[in-house]
């Protein structure tokens, strides 16, 4: 799922193998594929001359979780305080020390 | 009543200026949890002691008061009860915090909670600004990670991969019960304010470890807490925070330092928590004295 997100785009079952690159095989990929489009968390829609299907993620859900996330996001600072996010409370002094160890590290 | 009552009030001073010792240290899951247990017991104590003092009021009711005029010889005086009016009036404070806290905190899992159902532990909701958080068991449901898209887009696979393993660790390790506690014990003493917020940074620390050893890299972690920090993953604060940066800053230098420097400072590390422990005994024991004696003071009244 979290790989189909980061696409943006469409992809069929060897793209998304690709993309992975767990060493899952072609036929496991395409029965998780499969899957998730039965329990509507994909939606699908033919490649075109019998190359199977391309899948992209069902967008009803990820809204309906964007709405609640965005009203804990921008409620009261009390509760932003609760909420404990992968980074938090970056101060603008910071950013020019991250920006340099980016700049160090290899490019991914 | 003796000096001993208001040791407890005080000492966790002492506790947070050892806490500040241990912010980097190199075991964080073990040094987040004995901190948080640490406050949370010297909070208690520090309560107890609140307690004690309000309670001195009672020496004010009519049937004491007749009491004391009518012996023989001068009863002791429990504490100025300007003092005792203080004590209460701090007790009502405290648990007014630490309820308004508790519900904040449930009320936050409640509306992520809300956010949806959760496949194999993720809920991906359709946000532009890169986000993850752990949100806890709760509602009959295990725990799952709720991420945005933009998360998601803005990170190459092993960076998604960090930072997945980097939240199901808070859920692995319950660290929301962690910081609870501590939170809790700031908001019942505010000199533990500078221990929660160190513990807040250990559990980030510990859970940041878990990630680098799942995908065997500490660098993409960093390069992943980077990444997301500088895309607006977190409030931002004007101006500078305390020596050191901020908490993003550190767990960045502590994934990318030379191993030989995250062990060198081990014996620094013991002897600050062996500092806290002291702390919290001595707390205890005043707390212990302190009831003996307000258990004196009451029977010579009664």
């Amino acid at each position: 799922m979290a790989a189909l997100w980061a696409a943006g785009e469409p992809l069929s079952p060897a793209q998304l193998q690709a993309a992975l690159d767990a060493g899952l095989a072609y036929n496991t990929v395409q029965t998780i594929l499969v899957r998730l489009h039965d329990k509507g968390l994909l939606e699908r829609r033919p490649a075109g001359r019998g190359r199977g299907h391309v899948y992209w993620p069902a967008r009803d859900a990820a809204t309906a979780a964007a709405q609640q996330m965005r009203a804990v996001l921008d409620g009261p600072t009390d509760r932003q305080a609760v909420l404990r996010r992968f980074t938090d409370d970056l101060a603008e002094d910071d950013l020019a020390t991250l920006r340099a160890l980016l700049r160090q590290e290899p490019p991914a | 009543m003796t000096v001993a009552v208001y040791l407890p009030l005080l000492l966790p001073a002492l506790l947070a200026v050892a806490a500040r010792a241990l912010a980097a240290a190199a075991a964080p899951e073990r040094t987040a949890r004995a901190l948080a247990a640490a406050a949370a017991l010297a909070a208690t104590v520090s309560t107890g002691s609140l307690a004690l003092l309000a309670l001195t009021l009672l020496d004010d009711l009519p049937a004491l008061e007749a009491r004391e005029h009518a012996a023989a010889y001068p009863l002791p005086e429990p504490v100025p009860g300007v003092v005792a009016l203080a004590a209460a009036t701090a007790l009502v404070w405290v648990g007014r915090r630490c309820v308004a806290h508790l519900r904040q905190a449930r009320a936050v899992t409640r509306d992520l909670l809300a956010a949806g159902v959760p496949h194999d532990g993720l809920l991906v909701a359709d946000l532009p600004e890169p986000h993850a958080v752990a949100v806890p068991a709760g509602a009959g449901r295990a725990g799952h990670v709720l991420v945005t898209a933009g998360l998601l887009r803005l990170l190459d696979r092993t960076e998604r991969a960090a930072v997945l393993a980097h939240e199901h660790a808070h859920l692995r390790h319950r660290h929301h019960r962690t910081v609870a506690f501590a939170t809790a014990a700031a908001a019942a003493n505010p000199l533990l304010r500078p221990v929660s917020r160190i513990v807040a940074l250990l559990v980030e620390r510990s859970a940041d470890e878990t990630a680098a050893a799942a995908v065997g890299d500490r660098h993409v972690v960093a390069r992943a807490i980077a990444k997301v920090a500088l895309a607006g993953g977190g409030r931002r604060l004007a101006g500078g925070l305390a020596a050191g940066g901020s908490d993003v800053v550190r767990r960045v230098h502590a994934l990318t330092r030379p191993a030989a420097g995250r062990f060198r400072a081990a014996g620094r590390f013991r002897a600050a928590m062996a500092a806290s422990a002291a702390v919290v005994a001595v707390c205890v024991a005043a707390g212990g004295a302190a009831a003996a004696d307000f258990v004196a003071v009451a029977r010579a009244w009664l």
